[in-house]
């Protein structure tokens, strides 16, 4: 009897201090309740202490390769070793479950001080009210914009408030391998070409040379269609994000329509020829090893590919044969976010300030994020004369595009990732004969609108 | 059912204490990293929770939804189904064969466990990816054999619709080597004596892998039916390595479309909702199955 | 002389078949190696190829072994071996217990509680994470190596099922007859029932290694900090799809994470011999 009593007690036991963790899990704020895990948890009552000279740490997470590592901790030395009393907890990572990391550890309360963010995720992020309003720490000085354009600064901001700071910028351009056009005797394009001239461009390639006029994947995700959008004067997504902003499907099935024409006379592998081209990564990509004439990229394509092609030259996409509506605009590359539930906001906001101005830290950083956002930056680093030829004609380009550009559309509402998927589906049952081009515009835009209403 | 049992035969009280005991160690783990998870995994999976926000009830509209509002979800049951029909049978029968084969005395076994464990090892990296999209690409080996015996066809097996399921299929096939080891290890555990009696009596080697080798081998088959189908109903790292899911969905397993919705689009709720149906299902059939093992798995310590 | 004449080719039979069947097997493995041996520039060039058009294997190496964001690759590859370690030996040693009571004891609530260890076999990881996450916050173990290897200490559904499949294979009158003999349950387990299920353990150890070193999910949700980082992390740290990627370093390293499986797996593989124990009984 006394035996089996104490079995008891030790499953009781065991229950009851799991249940005891439960209950504290599900609380979520973290105040204390239990009183068998007491000393467990008072420990994570420890907090950082905020303001002024006593020390503070800040913990940041980004996703990276191996150089912005090795940069983005040399920076963050550099920062301490000048402010003593600010240490880091730095945190990694690759891009592959950057994200899924980040979303679990903010359900649970503990988003790290400064994260990088993509655009693909600001909205979410911001309107679950996850990021701090960094209009107050512009407003009061901490953080200076005074050389970062002011379209691009506002992409960072949701609902009116400034949930990120914009650290690069990049632009939708064409990459294209010379040798391959002087091959087939095509000239260079211009900046005032439009699509019949990319079109023909890449039938005259093929035609002349046998090689592809176009290597890419036209439906990936909805940026180049975002692009061809505008250029009809339309927009993407209407005002309150509940649904597609476009009227009119003969836009969707124009511009489905040219890429189907381009795979159809083979001047452009079709999806399945191209996922085995993705397979080799870009620096192994057919623009690069001369076998493609053109791909649309981001405006630092040119610089990630040159240590395998120096040659490649980039020039703004084409322009609409149709309209004079500018479809260009200034993406932002990367951003800043402070967590809402972050104890030195300050501190925080200090640092990016000095991240993004100042000449020491985008020393060592050498635009491996993008194009800076600062123009005086730019020009640091241009006269400093350790840049690439290809970085310097990309930030040139940034410069001379703006003419091209219009207006900055609001950053892409919630669930954008469901509706590039939506999008690649729709395009691809096209491509691959499974349906009318007509049938999948129709498609598309019912999907995409169920998903909009939803997130938004 | 409980009940019955217990009226059947009490409990000794030593008993109830040693299993117990024994059973401290992984019962704690399972309250602390299974029981709890699974009570808030069944909360979340009865509110609109996107992981960023505060978890709000919305009763079983998580499931009425998936059921009748979600085409995806259909899809991917389906290539799930699918998937397991023709991996396990496969597999296992492979699986089997090739421990049989190195359950003989040659020289080198050792070596082949070794290069046919292999595959199961390095799994989802980037150079399998590489390597059988290099094979069933549009430029691959496969293209090139049927090429040379006169089929041509235009897309690769990997782009086609109907045909890159398969190639999933085959690559789960080609990762044998766990399921071979266990087998390897089950053969292992047979007695010599058996054999040699049978052999005396003079049984030919079908007689004997039939009413020797298999009999005894039961247990451990079923072991990895069980196993095959729960893995097989869970693949993920398959689809989400080779294919991610396309063309069209053709690939898309029923976890990686439930990772998705977790984690790309912010829909934890309604993840959590397709995870307890797919429990559900798995359930059904693991439950099938024990009811079965009755009628033809043989357990020399006899059964509870 | 016949007899002998036809053993011979059906060795050779089996020789070429097993070979054959080996180099499929072992293809990607190959390809990683020959890759690793590549130069980043032109790895992808000739991606088929398995001998390098320009041969890089030092600088690959070297650069891989520098780690990544200030800690040394040797750091991870200790924390992968401390972590699978111990975590091995504890999964094995719970499961065998568990599985002992599951298959030997009648206990009440006993299938049950073997239900619930099937079902945890069942539920998709992903969506366990943010609540084990929760957990583990709660009890101060994010960023800790506890945090990866308590969960294994906690032993396996799949270790405690399939070392219940293997006691269930053996004639209960075995252990019955030492518990006679005087010995305890858990000098039984040990002393007899043990050597027995040999090959189920060393099966068990091969498994557990394998599927702790290369967890990836857990590790990535759990640590926060590159000194605690285990090999899969430290190896995803060297992928950007936006930026350029020193593939050589990542094949390079991911050749040196696979080492401690391969050797783990050839030395204790030696181990799978017959399990003579019970050949007494049942003669």
């Amino acid at each position: 009897m006394k035996r089996s009593t104490y079995v008891k007690k030790i499953v009781a036991s065991v229950l009851c201090s799991a249940m005891t963790i439960f209950m504290v899990g599900c609380g979520g704020s973290g105040k204390e309740t239990s009183t068998t895990n007491a000393a467990q948890t008072t420990a994570n009552n420890v907090t950082n202490s905020t303001t002024g000279d006593e020390n503070v740490v800040i913990k940041m997470t980004w996703w990276g390769g191996q150089t912005r590592h090795d940069q983005t901790q040399a920076v963050c030395d550099l920062y301490t070793s000048q402010h003593p009393n600010v240490t880091f907890e730095l945190s990694p990572s690759g891009w592959d479950g950057y994200f899924d990391k980040l979303s679990t550890q903010t359900a649970s309360g503990s988003m790290p001080d400064i994260v990088q963010m993509d655009y693909l995720y600001l909205t979410t992020y911001a309107k679950n009210d996850s990021l701090t309003n960094l209009q107050e720490f512009i407003d009061n000085g901490t953080i200076d914009v005074s050389n970062i354009d002011a379209n691009l600064l506002q992409t960072g901001s949701v609902d009116g408030k400034m949930a990120a700071l914009v650290l690069s910028t990049s632009l939708l351009n064409v990459g294209y391998n010379p040798d391959v056009l002087a091959e087939a005797g095509v000239a260079e394009p211009t900046s005032e070409w439009t699509w019949n001239d990319f079109v023909t461009m890449c039938e005259t390639v093929y035609n002349t040379t046998g090689k592809y006029g176009v290597s890419m994947d036209s439906v990936a995700d909805t940026n180049i269609f975002h692009y061809w959008v505008r250029q009809h004067g339309g927009k993407l997504f209407s005002d309150d994000n509940k649904s597609l902003g476009y009227e009119d499907d003969q836009i969707f099935i124009d511009f489905v329509n040219m890429w189907n024409g381009l795979m159809s006379k083979e001047a452009m592998p079709d999806p399945d020829e191209y996922a085995q081209i993705a397979t080799l990564g870009q620096e192994a990509g057919p623009v690069v090893t001369g076998d493609a004439a053109a791909i649309f990229e981001w405006n630092n394509y040119a610089s990630k590919v040159s240590s395998v092609n120096d040659k490649i030259k980039m020039i703004t996409p084409p322009l609409p044969d149709f309209s004079d509506a500018k479809g260009l605009w200034m993406k932002p590359g990367m951003f800043f976010a402070v967590a809402n539930t972050s104890n030195v906001k300050q501190e925080a906001a200090e640092f990016i300030n000095w991240f993004v101005n100042s000449e020491e830290a985008n020393d060592i950083l050498m635009a491996e994020r993008g194009t800076p956002v600062s123009s005086a930056v730019r020009q640091h680093l241009i006269d400093g004369g350790n840049m690439g030829a290809q970085q310097v004609a990309m930030f040139e380009g940034i410069t001379s595009a703006v003419q091209l550009c219009g207006e900055t559309p609001a950053p892409d509402p919630a669930g954008i990732s469901e509706v590039n998927e939506a999008f690649e589906r729709a395009a691809n049952s096209v491509y691959y004969g499974q349906t009318t081009v007509e049938k999948a515009a129709e498609s598309f835009r019912k999907e995409a609108n169920i998903i909009l209403a939803r997130n938004n | 059912m409980k009940k019955k049992n217990t009226k059947k035969a009490p409990y000794k009280r030593a008993d109830n204490i040693a299993g117990y005991l024994m059973l401290t160690p992984w019962l704690f783990g399972f309250v602390l990293m299974w029981f709890i998870p699974m009570l808030i995994s069944i909360y979340y999976s009865l509110t609109d929770f996107n992981l960023l926000n505060t978890p709000s009830f919305i009763g079983i509209g998580n499931y009425i939804r998936a059921f009748t509002g979600d085409q995806t979800f259909w899809q991917a049951l389906k290539v799930t189904f699918v998937y397991v029909l023709f991996l396990v049978p496969l597999r296992m029968a492979f699986a089997l064969f090739v421990a049989m084969l190195l359950n003989k005395n040659h020289k080198g076994l050792g070596l082949y466990r070794t290069l046919y464990y292999i595959p199961s090892i390095i799994g989802g990296s980037i150079a399998v990816s590489v390597v059988w999209k290099q094979i069933f690409g549009n430029q691959g080996v496969a293209m090139t054999l049927l090429n040379a015996i006169g089929i041509h066809q235009k897309t690769s097996f990997l782009g086609n619709v109907h045909t890159a399921l398969g190639v999933i299929i085959l690559m789960g096939v080609w990762q044998f080597g766990s399921s071979m080891l266990i087998f390897l290890s089950a053969l292992k555990q047979i007695p010599h004596s058996l054999y040699e009696s049978a052999m005396v009596d003079g049984a030919k080697p079908w007689k004997i892998f039939t009413r020797i080798t298999l009999p005894m081998l039961t247990p451990t088959i079923f072991f990895n039916l069980i196993l095959q189908i729960i893995n097989g109903f869970r693949v993920f790292t398959e689809s989400y390595v080779i294919t991610d899911g396309g063309p069209l969905d053709s690939t898309l397993s029923y976890v990686l479309y439930m990772y998705r919705r977790a984690f790309t689009y912010f829909d934890m709720g309604y993840s959590c909702a397709l995870a307890w149906i797919l429990v559900a299902i798995i359930g059904v059939f693991t439950v099938i199955l024990f009811k079965t093992q009755g009628s033809w798995v043989h357990y020399e310590a006899g059964r509870e | 002389m016949g007899m002998h004449k036809k053993k011979t080719i059906h060795s050779i039979l089996f020789h070429t078949g097993a070979c054959l069947l080996g180099f499929i097997m072992i293809y990607p493995l190959l390809w990683l190696l020959a890759s690793s041996f590549k130069s980043n520039e032109t790895m992808f060039l000739n991606p088929y190829s398995l001998i390098p058009d320009v041969w890089d294997a030092a600088k690959n190496y070297a650069s891989g072994l520098e780690g990544v964001g200030g800690v040394p690759f040797w750091r991870f590859l200790l924390n992968s071996m401390e972590v699978t370690v111990v975590g091995m030996v504890g999964c094995v040693i719970t499961s065998l217990f568990a599985a002992y009571a599951f298959s030997r004891i009648r206990f009440r609530f006993g299938n049950f509680w073997f239900g619930c260890i099937m079902m945890t076999m069942m539920i998709p990881a992903q969506v366990m994470v943010v609540p084990q996450y929760i957990i583990l916050k709660k009890l101060n173990l994010i960023d800790t190596k506890v945090a990866l290897i308590l969960p294994w200490f906690f032993g396996g559904a799949f270790f405690i099922f399939l070392m219940v499949q293997f006691f269930q294979g053996i004639p209960k009158e075995l252990d019955e007859a030492a518990e006679i003999d005087g010995c305890g349950r858990v000098a039984t387990l040990f002393q007899i029932l043990v050597p027995v299920v040999q090959p189920a353990i060393i099966t068990s150890s091969i498994f557990a290694f394998y599927w702790i070193w290369q967890d990836f999910f857990q590790p990535l949700i759990f640590m926060n900090s590159p000194k605690n980082f285990t090999i899969p992390l430290a190896l995803n740290m060297y992928l950007d799809p936006d930026s350029y990627n020193n593939y050589g370093g990542l094949f390079a390293m991911s050749i040196v994470s696979l080492i401690p499986i391969i050797v783990f797996f050839i030395i204790f593989q030696r181990y799978l011999v017959d399990g003579i124990a019970m050949d007494g009984i049942k003669g």
